[in-house]
This record gives C-alpha cells, structure tokens and sequence, in this order.
C-alpha cells in the first residue's frame, strides 16, 4: 500500500517538476497527480477539483501533498483538504530535490514520507564555495 | 567490506539519470552501499546523496559495500559504470 502524491503549485510548475522526475527515474513508483492553480482560479472549485484527485491518489495509506509556497493559494486550498475527509500531509517549498527524494522511497509511509519530503527539500540546497 | 576504486567514464558523469540509475540498480540488495570522492562519501543507495557529490567525468570514486549481499551490489555497481550507464557513449 502506497502513499499518494498530489503537487499543488501556481501554474505552469507542477507539471514542469513531474517533467523533470519523469526524465531523471523513467517510471514514476508512486501514482503522482498534479493541480495547477491559475490566478484567476475559483478557491471553492479547486478546492472541491483536489479533493476528488486526492481520493483517486488515496490507496488506503494517505496523500501527500507538495506545495510550492507556503501561504499561497494553492497552499492554502491544500491546507483545507482534511475538512473534506481527506487523509494528507501538506510539505510546501517544493522542489525537484524534495519530488526525487519522495520518490526514491515509496515504501514509506504518509508520516516517514512528510519528514523525507522535507529533507529532501532543504538537503537540495547547496552553497558551493568558490 | 568490500572496496574498489572506478573512474566515470561516461560522458555526463554522475548526473541525475545516472544516479537514479545506481539506485535502482542497488534497489533490493542487502547490503549497504557508498561512493566517495574528494573526501565526501555518501549513501549510494539516496538519489539526493549520490548527486551531491557531484562528480564528473574523470572523476575516481571509491566504492564500498557491506553486508549479507556485498558482492553483488558491488558487482551491480561495477557493472553499471563500466557499461557507461547504458548512455550509448
């Protein structure tokens, strides 16, 4: 039983991470979906759009859910999804370090998923020293 | 514990496809397994840390393996490199 994965980010940026996952991995070991908020978007409908793709990513062990800003909508759309009966974590600062990083261990669960989500995240930050 | 030395060859290095390739490659031995270069080593069963290290073409790694399944996932790893992580070059 795995987690699911749901990106929530402004437009154009979650299907450009999954892009890149796709490119680096080949076959994606979790089911990953993708919600794009545009900026004229109704919160309300996809708020409701989510929580449906949510269910269909949820196999019985949870949904993760990635967001690229903390504070913004689609941040905040993600943060309301426990109110419609969805079982999430929602990790925000996503970036292509933290996708890999979720997707190089599926077998963890939403919990052990959440700490490695955000490891990832901060671990891909790297200052080189000229 | 088992330990060899390897130069990449492949003309990318130790890029994003080819470390996820490592890992897969390393994905259900029991064995641990590291590279290290320039005095860095890292877990080469962690996409992030086998990026890390960031190493090109031309590059020694050191490789290293313990465990029940030492041998193969060295073999694995040996086989991988030396193959130029099927890049076709």
């Amino acid at each position: 039983m795995t987690v699911g994965v749901l990106l929530m980010t402004h437009e154009s940026m979650g299907h450009a991470l999954v892009g890149a996952a796709r490119h680096v991995l080949g076959r994606l070991p979790l089911p990953v979906d993708v919600q794009e908020v545009a900026a004229d978007a109704d919160p309300e409908q996809m708020l409701r759009m989510a929580a449906a793709q949510a269910r269909e990513l949820d196999c019985g062990a949870g949904v993760l859910v990635l967001s690229d800003l903390y504070g913004a909508t689609p941040c905040n759309i993600a943060r309301r999804l426990p109110d419609l009966g969805v079982r999430m974590h929602c990790v925000s600062g996503l970036n292509l370090p933290m996708l890999l990083r979720v997707l190089n261990y599926p077998e963890q669960s939403l919990d052990e998923l959440a700490q490695t989500a955000a490891s990832g995240g901060r671990g891909g930050i790297v200052v080189d020293n000229p | 514990m088992l330990e060899r030395e390897i130069t990449i060859s492949n003309r990318l290095g130790l890029h994003a496809r080819a470390s996820a390739k490592l890992v897969q490659a390393l994905h259900g031995f029991e064995a641990s397994a590291s590279i290290a270069c320039r005095g860095k080593e890292v877990n080469a069963k962690s996409i992030m840390g086998v990026m890390m290290l960031a190493a090109g073409p031309g590059t020694a790694v050191t490789l290293r393996t313990d465990g029940p399944e030492a041998e193969q996932a060295m073999q694995a790893m040996l086989d991988l490199f030396e193959r130029k992580f099927d890049e076709g070059e």
